[in-house]
């Protein structure tokens, strides 16, 4: 009735072990697998059921037919007792035929096994061949053998999902903790001056003359506007975190911005230099001018901070549809590997950290605004030379309505 | 004697805090904004007493802690921003003698200073000693550096911990056992074989003749030693 099948070869069982180790999906080597192996090891149909833990039900994962099976399509055995069977006796299970029907498709040899991990059933694999040949001790062994490497790689490849699961939730608790980290430092640094100099000022056994005294006063009293500043930020921060910010949006001319502004650092920083080139005129943009100049503001003092002896020069051109501003400073400029973080937020180069104090918040609170107005914000430099921030905004007017939402 | 008073913090505004307390109580100030620098200024000026800020660039208060306790048994108080009860406790594990959680107040930082230098009057305080020499070998535990004649050797952090072990204990055979807990943990007190690899590649990178070890010795069934150099004439 059927002739015998060639033996499996060991170089057969190499090639497996090969095709497994290379694997980056269970499916596709058992397509490899199935390939490799004919005619050796033959079937009509293949399936693979895996359990899903949570509801105890088998679900097919992975379905192959050939010749006869191929033909039949739905209308034949695929083996939902049998796996069924294995799952509950959990062992190999094998079944014939006993009546001799005329038709092939009438007289399935079933081959089922488990699918295990350690003591686990994880699922089961059925060969199912119609009309024979009848499933040898070599074949049912074959077929264990492939159950259990199966099962080892679909092992990992769950583990591996399972692992990027993990790791993707570590990154957001370490972000969480780094965002905690830093806030309790920049709280308790200000108040580690605040309590230091007070009870030093309180100290019972210890005199200071009235400068002195004066000294530690002002210490105090900047260390409270640091904080009082940080608390202003991360408010901020929070707002345009959650999206609760109200814009007062209207008319902006931003040459009147611009000269506020250097008016307002002539008189507060007369040491700094600021340059001023603006080609007129330009046009009129809806905005929020408060806001625009918080944004300006904070870019010039970041200049101040860390390029201190370097002239601040601005320049603002309009294009076709937006006004371009430029803050350039001759300073130290920032490295590369900075400058993809510094809009984030409490980002803050290791170097600028030691060198001045500052939250870490500005720039972020600078994007969210300049976002808000539909426009973009990003900084080039050369270390060394210097530092540009860029800022463009669209004109003519966004829809002011749309803007906070588009964030 | 006026006790001298070594501060390490990299932030200028604390360093001005500690000094301006600590100067009214007469005591001598020097600060340092590092750790790196910290441990040299150690090395080179024998403080009384060192008051070490945890959080620094270049080199961390920990790690400087654990430089200077190789050479040196000066008083540490280590400065943390960190309270967590595991901070310090590694703090006082590589040697420091107390801590101050920042924020603090100045009459805590007094206390403690004081009460740290009544514990550790100078003459308890063995010799400083920041080089040690052994035949053509020369160990700067300031720097973590070793030299062979005027070569440097390049020690992975395993090596160099386990020759300081030797060099610590001078004529002393140390069992395989010790050496394992010591420098790879209480776990590994019977994982004789990485102990041999290592001394084995100590050894390669150490002797004139590996075969015929000078410094590192074998005492069969023993142990190991660094034997005591005898001066020739």
């Amino acid at each position: 009735m059927s002739k015998s099948l060639p033996p499996i070869e060991l170089s057969d069982i190499y090639a497996i072990g090969q095709i497994l180790t290379q694997a980056t999906d269970w499916k596709s080597a058992l397509d490899k697998i199935i390939q490799r192996i004919r005619p050796a090891f033959i079937f009509d149909n293949l399936v693979v059921y895996l359990l899903d833990p949570r509801l105890n039900v088998l679900e097919v994962t992975y379905a192959k037919a050939t010749g006869r099976g191929h033909s039949a399509q739905a209308e034949v055995a695929w083996g939902e007792t049998i796996s069924s069977q294995v799952l509950q006796s959990r062992c190999t299970i094998l079944q014939e035929p006993d009546e001799t029907s005329e038709e092939r498709l009438k007289r399935p040899y079933l081959l089922a096994t488990p699918l295990q991990i350690h003591q686990e059933i994880i699922g089961t694999i059925v060969f199912i061949r119609f009309g024979g040949p009848a499933f040898t001790n070599e074949a049912i062994q074959f077929g264990e053998y492939l159950a259990g490497n199966l099962s080892m790689l679909i092992n990992y490849q769950n583990k591996e999902h399972e692992l990027s699961t993990v790791e993707s939730l570590r990154r957001t608790l370490r972000a969480q903790g780094d965002f905690i980290a830093t806030l309790s430092h920049e709280i308790r640094s200000p108040l580690g001056f605040i309590k230091g100099y007070t009870t030093t000022l309180l100290r019972p056994d210890a005199q200071w003359d009235l400068p002195t005294q004066q000294q530690f006063l002002r210490i105090i009293d900047q260390e409270t506007d640091r904080m009082e500043k940080l608390l202003q930020n991360l408010l901020d921060s929070a707002q345009w975190e959650s999206g609760r910010v109200q814009m007062d949006w209207q008319p902006v001319r931003i040459e009147a911005l611009l000269h506020d502004l250097t008016l307002r650092f002539q008189t507060h920083h007369p040491e700094l230099q600021i340059e001023l080139h603006i080609e007129q005129p330009l046009p009129l943009i809806q905005g929020d001018p408060r806001r625009l100049s918080q944004v300006f503001d904070n870019i010039v003092i970041n200049s101040l901070k860390y390029a201190p002896n370097s002239p601040v020069i601005i320049s603002a051109e309009r294009t076709a549809n937006q006004i371009e501003l430029c803050f350039e400073d001759h300073g130290p400029g920032i490295s590369a590997e900075y400058l993809p973080m510094v809009f984030e937020r409490f980002f803050r180069g290791p170097e600028q950290a030691v060198r001045a104090d500052g939250s870490g918040l500005g720039l972020f609170i600078c994007r969210q605004i300049i976002l808000a107005h539909q426009g973009d914000i990003f900084i080039t430099s050369q270390p060394g030379e210097g530092t540009k921030v860029h800022i463009q905004l669209p004109s003519p007017p966004a829809d002011p309505a749309l803007s906070v939402e588009a964030r | 004697m006026t006790p001298h008073i070594l501060v390490v913090d990299d932030e200028i505004q604390y360093q001005h805090l500690l000094r301006v307390n600590l100067e009214a109580e007469g005591y001598i100030v020097s600060t340092c904004s590092d750790g790196e620098s910290a441990v040299e200024f150690v090395a080179n000026n024998q403080p009384d007493l060192v008051i070490l800020d945890v959080m620094m660039p270049r080199l961390d208060g920990f790690t400087a802690c654990e430089r200077i306790r190789q050479f040196s048994n000066v008083p540490i108080i280590m400065l943390t921003g960190k309270t967590e009860e595991q901070d310090r406790v590694h703090g006082l594990n590589l040697g420091a003698d107390d801590y101050i959680a920042k924020p603090f107040s100045a009459t805590e930082l007094i206390a403690r200073v004081r009460a740290v230098l009544r514990r550790f009057s100078p003459q308890e305080r063995a010799p400083q000693q920041r080089y040690f020499t052994h035949g053509n070998l020369r160990i700067d535990f300031a720097r973590a550096e070793v030299w062979k004649e005027d070569k440097p050797i390049y020690l992975s952090a395993t090596e160099y911990r386990l020759l300081i072990q030797f060099a610590h204990n001078l004529g002393k055979v140390l069992t395989p056992e010790e050496l394992l807990a010591a420098i790879w943990g209480e776990h590994y007190r019977e994982d004789k074989e990485i102990l041999w690899v290592s001394i084995a590649r100590l050894r390669q990178k150490l002797e004139d003749n590996p075969h015929s070890p000078q410094h590192i010795v074998t005492r069969s069934g023993l142990g190991y030693l660094m034997p005591p150099i005898e001066k020739e004439s």
